[in-house]
């Protein structure tokens, strides 16, 4: 059991923590959505280098969701035990608890972010 | 095999002749209505495995009381069925459905045709290649097959929508803002398109009758339209002008070779040409006519027209026998 | 969020007590020998009548008065389900309209006044009420908690309801309804002459304030009302739904209630918000309804899969597999749904690359759904399914959901949705995700919870037959309408004309209605037939969760004794604990003091931390429901005194509620809970929920003011013109002036509590005085540097006249909050350690300094950059 105790810090009890990764989601996604409104009622030139300008946004989220998610990953601590179930009232169970949602929460927030990068891609016009 | 293979073309058929329509947009006419109603059908199709597929695992589960899945198979159910399947299909429909878009709104070419919602009907002005001033009408839009055309769409008091399903989809008109679609036409014929915005009272009476035909067909029609309205040949129709002009209809209506010149209301210069009255409400008959200048009200409720059936029977006859040669 | 200190950290508790905060004491967790110690069965009759009498319910025409989550809930439930019968009972008056092409059987007005009744009710007056009903019914049984955090703020939240209920529903009778569709889209409503969209705007806003009153409650309940030992993985599956659909209803109706509030400012004063002629824009109210409106089909849908949720494991007899999948996908549904509302709007000609973003997120939000439904069905296979009846109506309810789901997939793409908007294609959408999205989960679910609710059985006879022809009605409704939609036919319509291929698929979905008609008739009944005597077992499903220990209707109290839990399914799990609750055994088994009394938990782990004393019943919370509702609903009429009296008259009735039944001083500052632990008795700061109150009110407060600023950039966009060249602008030094004076008031709030904390009352006094007098001189600054404008020529000073508007009257209760804590200190009500009402308003002020310094740079500083 010694080998399992692990030490449980502030940010590992954080419920805030868990939601990071979609919430950088919700700013990339305003942040385009802005971007492309004020591109196209401002005329501020060619879509394509709006679309190069999205690109990036996702490119920088994308950096922060990956790093994220490792944190989280580290959080599961999946290959410390295989564990998927965490129901039991313990520290360690709340901590991979949290660290699991949380990771996948961030590879949801990954696949949406490419999502929402297509339009760009497939549909950058302001007609 | 065999027996099945007619019965199922049947079955087929009658489908296929349920989806026909002069408002279907299963029934396409035009090149964005027709990839969409592909795209309708590839989407159909894949729901209804999928929609099998997920409800065949439930009812399975019920009837068939199976032995127990482990856990581990479980999630990789959730695993399999819940992210990768729907993140991969999702990516490529979506990338088919957003590169759709731009080609859909490309802008027209030489036709210009500006749509104006009024409650509860559409103003309609055509602007020919290079023409300096429209043609007015209403409540009809004819277009050349084989060409995009622009149209340009606005509104007067309220929000309408602009929807022609057999030709493309729909785009909503607004006071103050001007909106734009482009329509391609395939296949000369006759439809039938509707506001699709609730728009107030009689919402569920603007509608206007489409026609598309070829280029050489629409020269020919716009050259109709732009001249001035048919003299009245008969005493019944003099006296329906007469009637017209004396009650002030023109203070409304425009008919291009009198007096009349309002534009209120609908233009009628080429009234009988179109499919329709009242936008869609009725049909371009005498006994439509009388029944509509003497109780708009009781046809489309809210209409802004006043009944005028404080006048003489003949003189509404004689009217509507002049509105009715109005071709 | 992070917890407080623990039980055992002794440096962060000395740091605490310097300030002479009590934190919890003894032994936590519970040991092995605690947990089994016999108790004293004599004991435990005594502590048992003593806790009944505290916690018992009024009797005769004082039951109205009642504030037990259980009657309130009740009541709750079963207003929403009539105005549910009677929202159906419009649309079934519609279909027979449409049975047949050119009928006129009712007039286009009032078939208009109809669907737009029958929308609206269907979304205000039935589905989210439902879901918070339900949730004040259940979610304590759940938690094992007494009842919820507020409970008069329940039962004001459900008197506001019935209230503004009754008034919209009754506009019918005197064909006086709204008749502009539930989404009110100006000008089309901002035109009505009548007082049609008066009573929409103002009566809905007033069931809006409810629902979020209901939200702040329901997630206050859940994180900090949970058992000691149920931590944040523990929590069942039901709460989760409710934390987060809490949190979404705190982020989606405030946009609408700033809509809302520019909505009537037009329609009352003419300041010419949507008027395209003066500047004005209709599409802003499209933006601030669906930032709503689409939040909203979520808000419904998950609280039903929720109430799945704990069906599924009880039918397949083991428990949900993928509990952390089903809490992804929740929170993640919760996220992306906020990405989807211009999917409502893909035809209004936005660019199509702004539509693409929005197709984007709609298909993104696919993924968490498929996983819930995904680790249903797993939870099912990896099961043995007994088909129990509420589970026939799940199972129901997915096959309607997929298909709804899969033609959502379909309307989430921009290009096919130009087609089918607004026909009847959507019809059938919306509803095909409605009924299995809601309405069959929640009559399983009814099915399902009423045992625990009323110690009897529905009939499983009658329930079948219910089901049957629900379900096939349903199909026979909803699935010819995807044709008629394909086919043109546009919504809203009130008749249409023959030949255009709709009239079979019509009268086909007229018979349909009817048939679904006669299900739910069924179901009515057996929900409201007598049903003879009481059942004798607590738990007929054999399900896990700690509701099914509960001893309900009879006993008040919620539960016996609050446990000690350290499992997902205790029942399941932790032999001998129902038997132990029902002893008295563990925590709070008395109340010595008569008084009705909750453990509140640390968030994450559930730590206990202290007893709430909540409050009891009372006529006040009513008395505030029938003021506000003055307040509202008087302005309809153009009575604008009467309605001010009303305000003043509410606020009264509020300020006499806290005062009397809130933050009371205890008698005894630390409090014996029972298995050796002392807990305090009162807290102030963010251990309190009264503070999580305040805090989770001011931040849907805040993304109201927000969406108010979201306009002026929208106006901007929209507009080549804004502000207009030759605007006049509001006066520089006077926003300024204003910013400075809101400081002030701020900091000398802020600095008030710590000198009183540390026994400087006189000084906080003038403080408190002094802030109050500064934030009244700042909000007249505020106003007066506008004064010279006229909102009604053109949008940009009608929107600075907005956000100034905005800004002075949450200065309001900023004032009464001070001066609140001023008579706290002077009567004795505050005292230097006992000062929960200070921490409060200081929170309080922290958001109305934002509001306020926003304000001034948006009113004073931005116009020049634009």
């Amino acid at each position: 059991m010694a080998a399992h105790e692990k030490p449980d810090l502030p940010a590992h009890r954080n419920l805030f923590r868990m939601i990071l990764a979609p919430t950088i989601w919700a700013i990339h996604f305003l942040l385009a959505y802005c971007t492309a409104a004020i591109w196209c009622a401002k005329d501020l030139g060619d879509p394509d280098t709006l679309t190069l300008v999205v690109t990036g946004y996702t490119v920088a989220a994308e950096v922060a969701i990956v790093f994220l998610g490792l944190k989280m990953w580290t959080q599961w601590d999946y290959l410390d035990d295989y564990d998927y179930v965490h129901s039991e009232s313990t520290d360690e169970h709340r901590r991979e608890f949290l660290g699991h949602a949380g990771f996948m929460l961030a590879c949801l927030s990954f696949v949406a972010v490419i999502f929402n990068t297509m339009p760009v891609w497939f549909a950058g016009t302001c007609l | 095999m065999r027996p099945l293979v007619l019965p199922a073309a049947a079955i087929l058929a009658i489908a296929l002749a349920g989806c026909r329509g002069p408002q279907s947009a299963l029934d396409p006419a035009g090149a964005d209505a027709s990839s969409l109603a592909s795209l309708f059908w590839v989407m159909l199709a894949g729901a209804v495995v999928l929609w099998l597929l997920m409800n065949g695992l439930i009812f399975y589960a019920w009837r068939a009381k199976p032995r127990p899945i482990s856990s581990k198979a479980a999630r990789i159910l959730i695993f399999g069925g819940g992210v990768v399947f729907p993140t991969f299909v999702l990516f490529f429909l979506l990338a088919y459905g957003l590169s759709m878009m731009p080609d859909q709104r490309a802008p027209g070419e030489g036709l210009r045709v500006e749509v104006t919602g009024e409650q509860w009907w559409f103003r309609v002005a055509y602007w020919p290649e290079g023409a300096s001033e429209p043609i007015h009408s209403a409540n009809e839009i004819v277009l050349p097959v084989g060409v995009r055309s622009e149209i340009t769409l606005k509104a007067d008091q309220v929000i309408h929508s602009f929807w022609l399903p057999s030709i493309a989809g729909k785009t909503d008109m607004f006071p103050g803002r001007v909106t734009r679609m482009s329509l391609l036409p395939t296949e000369p014929g006759e439809f039938r398109g509707q506001c699709a915005e609730f728009c107030g009272e009689s919402h569920a009476w603007m509608a206007f009758t489409a026609r598309t035909m070829t280029p050489d067909d629409f020269a020919a029609w716009v050259e109709a339209e732009a001249a001035p309205a048919a003299v009245p040949e008969t005493d019944l129709q003099a006296r329906g002008l007469d009637v017209f002009l004396s009650e002030g209809c023109g203070g409304c209506h425009a008919i291009r070779g009198t007096p009349a010149r309002g534009r209120v209301g609908p233009d009628l210069t080429h009234l009988a040409s179109r499919g329709n009255l009242a936008a869609g409400a009725l049909k371009v008959t005498v006994p439509d006519l009388i029944a509509w200048i003497s109780h708009p009200e009781a046809i489309k409720p809210g209409a802004k027209m006043p009944a005028f059936d404080h006048l003489p029977r003949e003189d509404i006859a004689a009217m509507a026998a002049y509105l009715e040669s109005l071709e | 969020m992070t917890d407080a200190p623990r039980i055992g950290d002794t440096s962060a508790r000395r740091d605490l007590e310097k300030h002479e905060v009590r934190v919890a004491e003894g032994t936590y967790p519970p040991t092995e020998e605690m947990l089994s110690a016999p108790i004293d069965p004599e004991e435990s009759r005594a502590t048992a009548d003593r806790l009944l009498k505290a916690w018992y319910a009024p009797q005769g025409w004082r039951y109205w008065s009642a504030v037990n989550n259980s009657e309130v809930g009740l009541w709750y439930a079963l207003t929403s389900f009539v105005f549910m019968l009677m929202a159906g009972g419009l649309a079934l008056v519609m279909r027979l309209q449409l049975a047949v092409p050119d009928n006129d059987l009712i007039s286009a007005d009032r078939f208009n006044q109809f669907f737009t009744m029958h929308g609206s009710a269907m979304m205000f007056l039935f589905a989210v009420p439902m879901f918070e009903a339900i949730s004040i019914l259940l979610l304590p049984a759940f938690l094992g908690a007494r009842d919820m955090p507020f409970p008069r703020l329940s039962a004001y939240g459900f008197w506001a309801f019935l209230i503004g209920g009754v008034f919209i529903m009754g506009s019918l009778l005197f064909g006086a309804a709204p008749a502009a569709g539930w989404f009110m889209y100006p000008p089309l409503s901002t035109i009505d002459e009548g007082v049609g969209p008066d009573i929409w705007l103002l009566g809905l806003s007033f069931i809006e304030v409810a629902s979020i009153a209901a939200a702040v409650e329901l997630i206050v309940g859940t994180i900090k009302c949970r058992p000691p030992g149920m931590r944040i993985n523990l929590m069942p599956l039901y709460a989760w739904y409710v934390l987060v659909v809490g949190v979404m209803i705190l982020f989606a109706f405030p946009p609408l209630i700033a809509g809302d509030f520019l909505f009537e400012l037009q329609r009352s004063f003419d300041w010419p918000f949507f008027d395209p002629a003066r500047g004005g824009d209709p599409l802003l109210w499209q933006h601030l309804f669906w930032i709503f409106g689409h939040p909203e089909v979520y808000i419904v849908f998950l609280p039903s899969i929720a109430v799945a949720a704990m069906i599924v494991p009880a039918a397949a007899q083991r428990p949900m597999v993928g509990y952390n999948w089903i809490v992804l996908s929740a929170v993640g549904t919760g996220f992306l749904s906020f990405g989807l509302w211009v999917h409502h709007m893909f035809t209004t000609g936005l660019p199509t690359i702004s539509l693409g973003f929005f197709s984007a997120a709609s298909e993104a939000v696919v993924i968490p759904t498929g996983i819930q439904l995904f680790a249903f069905v797993a939870t099912l296979l990896a099961g043995r399914v007994k088909m129990i009846l509420p589970m026939l109506w799940i199972a129901g309810a997915l096959a309607i959901f997929t298909a709804g789901g899969l033609t959502g997939v379909m309307v989430a793409l921009a290009p096919f949705d130009w087609q089918v908007h607004d026909s009847y294609f959507i019809v059938a959408h919306l509803h095909y995700t409605l009924f299995g999205g809601m309405v069959f989960p929640l009559i399983g679910g009814i099915y399902f919870f009423y045992p625990f609710i009323r110690k009897q059985r529905m009939s499983e006879r009658l329930g079948r037959i219910s089901f049957w022809l629900t379900f096939v009605g349903f199909n026979l409704t909803f699935l010819p309408m995807h044709l008629t939609g394909l086919l043109g036919m546009p919504r809203r319509v009130y008749t249409y004309p023959a030949g255009v291929g709709w009239d079979d698929l019509n009268m086909l979905s007229t018979i349909g209605a009817f048939v679904i008609a006669s299900g739910i008739l069924v179901f009515a009944w057996d929900l409201v037939r007598p049903k003879g005597d009481e059942m004798k077992e607590r738990n007929p499903w054999g399900a896990g969760d700690l509701m099914w220990a509960h001893d309900i209707p009879d006993k008040f109290w919620g539960v016996r004794s609050i446990p000690y839990v350290t499992s997902r399914n205790p029942l399941w799990d932790q032999p001998g604990i129902v038997e132990r609750m029902d002893a008295g055994g563990y925590y709070l088994p008395d109340a010595q003091e008569g008084l009705r009394e909750t453990i509140v938990t640390s968030a994450i782990d559930a730590q206990p931390q202290f007893v709430a004393r909540i409050t009891g019943p009372a006529w006040c919370t009513m008395w505030a429901a029938a003021f506000t509702g003055g307040a509202f609903i008087l302005p309809v009429f153009h009575m604008y005194i009467p309605a001010m009296i009303c305000a003043v008259l509410a606020t009264a009735c509020v300020i006499y509620w806290l005062w009397t039944s809130t933050a009371l001083i205890p008698e005894h500052p630390m409090k014996d809970v029972g298995m050796g632990l002392q807990l305090p008795t009162y807290v102030s700061g963010p251990s309190a929920p009264g503070w999580w109150g305040v805090f989770i009110t001011m931040l849907g407060d805040m993304t109201a003011f927000a969406s108010l600023i979201f306009g002026v950039f929208f106006y901007w966009t929209a507009s080549e013109q804004f502000p207009p060249p030759l605007a006049e602008h509001a006066d520089g030094a006077l926003v300024l002036a204003s910013a400075v004076l809101y400081g002030a008031a701020w900091g000398a709030t802020r600095v008030a509590r710590p000198l009183n904390r540390d026994g400087q009352v006189a000084l906080a006094q003038v403080l408190l005085a002094g802030g109050a007098l500064a934030a009244a001189l700042g909000a007249g600054a505020l106003v007066w540097s506008i004064l010279h404008l006229d909102p009604t020529s053109h949008v940009y000073p009608a929107i600075l006249y907005a956000i100034a508007v905005w800004t002075a009257v949450h200065t309001i209760p900023g004032i009464i909050m001070q001066f609140y804590c001023l008579a706290g200190t002077i009567f004795g009500k505050i005292r230097p350690t006992y000062d929960a009402p200070i921490w409060n308003t200081v929170l309080f002020w922290h958001f109305l300094l934002v509001t306020a310094l926003v304000a001034a740079f948006t009113i004073g500083a931005l116009p020049g950059m634009l």
